[in-house]
């Protein structure tokens, strides 16, 4: 090798250690500044899946869309008052609470996001989604989707990389652990996904269920907000199987989300702190009160 | 000069269009890496320093798009909160298998491409291999599903198919503006039993 050759070895040895000793805070500004560089390539190249999907739907008439149109209205309208009918409650049970000196439960809100990006990862269940830190979504944020009458998990922001975009950890990747329970049961375990496999719709593994555990097929597994990172009562999928082994039981878990359709998801904001002035709405509230809702289906932490 | 321009050009276009490249579900959820392919074609092209540098580059623009930096769960206390791949890696992937590649320069230069074909598939392979390695280093014990050699076999694929047209446009490009790869490396030959010739 070349005097030349070593040189530049031994500098780019140097440089490598450098960049590799960067602070995590450090890193998030140059991912930040790589984001809003290829920030237009990722948005067009999600304008091209949605086209290229859309080829494929059929196209409804005026007529249908009219019809649509005024279904979703009254559809709308419907959860208004069911809205209005929540916080009623939520304020008598708060009262109530109050009375016994509980904690009191608090209304959390969701911010509508669009998937813009799938699995940009090599090794880990991801997508992106358009909403940031400007829309007052912050790490770990729940991201939810509704699955029927239920709201489904899909996983959890594990990095806000700008204004307008965050990582989302699917609930199928390995590090997203969820602390779970059988439907209408005290029967808790711990739910994640497998390594290396990043199929759509993998199925789960529900570990250190005790062995008398009653998870007959079908059975409701669904969070239980013993780890505080995600609420209660969010559905995460039906037991497919069981394996009873020496100390514990295994489930495997079909997820109730599928992974492969999802464009439009919520992510649970937290709840504002009392007192703080942190329950003022973020700047761009005004701007997405269509996208809002007060959380229905979660209950708190507390 | 200007053909190190060039291939930093088309490394920089190469990033653009990784965005638009889709993962196939068919072929467990791999997809074309194209940044890797260009820069392993790069590198069959340019000397040893020019290469270090794009591994630099390209690593380093990778890593701050695609790197992975914080996890934390529900099970998981705060204080275990870390990244499992470092920043930077990718560098360091590519200054390897960069290298790795450099060997097969002689061949390229010769218009033989069967070689640095493969060898673009492999050191595409090798380098995913290597983060799932670290990866598992980490989380701990060494988990190898079927799946995951499926999902570096049709990335090596991929990369491989594509490789011969990146090699062709490169050779055009270096042809454009009378760049001739040179032989480093291979000014002092030896014989199979160490004497130099």
């Amino acid at each position: 090798m070349s005097r030349l050759n070593v040189i530049f070895l031994i500098v780019f040895v140097g440089l490598l250690i450098w960049i590799t000793l960067f602070s995590p805070e450090k890193v998030g500004r140059i991912q930040r500044g790589a984001m809003v560089a290829l920030n237009p390539f990722l948005k067009a190249s999600s304008r091209l899946e949605t086209g290229v999907k859309a080829m494929g739907e059929e196209s409804l008439s005026p007529a249908q869309l009219k019809e649509k149109l005024s279904e979703l209205k009254q559809e709308r309208d419907r959860l208004k008052i069911e809205v209005i009918q929540f916080d009623g409650l939520l304020n008598e049970n708060n009262q109530l609470r109050r009375a016994l000196q509980y904690t009191e439960r608090s209304a959390r809100s969701l911010v509508a996001a669009r998937v813009i990006n799938r699995k940009p990862s090599n090794w880990y269940n991801t997508l992106i989604i358009d909403k940031g830190s400007f829309d007052g979504i912050v790490v770990d944020s729940p991201v939810i989707v509704p699955v029927g009458e239920d709201a489904g998990l899909v996983g959890k922001v594990s990095d806000v990389i700008g204004d307008h975009s965050a990582i989302v950890l699917l609930l199928t990747d390995e590090m997203c652990q969820v602390s779970a329970q059988l439907e209408n049961s005290q029967e808790q375990g711990i739910l994640s996904g497998a390594r290396g496999v990043l199929r759509a719709r993998p199925d789960l593994k529900l570990r250190y269920l005790s062995k008398a555990a009653d998870a007959g097929t079908g059975r409701k597994v669904t969070s239980s907000g013993a780890g505080g990172l995600f609420p209660p009562d969010l559905l995460l999928g039906e037991v497919s199987d069981l394996k009873i082994g020496t100390i514990d039981a295994e489930a495997t878990v079909k997820p109730s989300v599928n992974f492969d359709d999802l464009v439009d998801v919520f992510v649970v904001r937290p709840a504002p702190t009392r007192g703080t002035g942190d329950d003022e709405p973020s700047p761009s509230s005004d701007n997405n009160n269509a996208e809002e809702n007060p959380e229905k289906k979660k209950g708190d932490t507390s | 000069m200007r053909f190190f321009g060039i291939i930093i050009l088309l490394i920089l276009t190469s990033f653009c269009l990784q965005e638009f490249m889709p993962v196939f579900e068919w072929a467990f959820a791999s997809r074309l890496l194209l940044v890797h392919a260009v820069f392993y074609t790069a590198a069959v092209a340019i000397p040893f320093p020019m290469m270090l540098g794009l591994a630099l580059m390209t690593g380093y623009i990778w890593d701050a798009r695609y790197h992975m930096p914080i996890y934390s769960s529900d099970v998981i206390p705060e204080y275990f909160i870390q990244s499992e791949i470092p920043f930077g890696f990718t560098i360091f992937i590519f200054g390897v298998m960069g290298a790795l590649i450099q060997g097969v320069r002689p061949l390229f230069r010769r218009g033989r491409w069967e070689m640095p074909v493969l060898m673009i598939g492999l050191c595409t392979t090798l380098g995913l291999l290597l983060e799932y390695l670290v990866i598992s280093f980490h989380r701990g014990g060494l988990e190898i599903p079927t799946e995951l050699w499926w999902k570096l076999l049709m990335t090596a694929l991929f990369s491989t198919l594509v490789s011969p047209f990146l090699l062709l446009l490169l050779s055009r490009l270096a042809a454009s503006v009378n760049y001739r790869i040179k032989n480093e490396g291979l000014k002092r030959r030896y014989t199979y039993d160490g004497d130099a010739i």
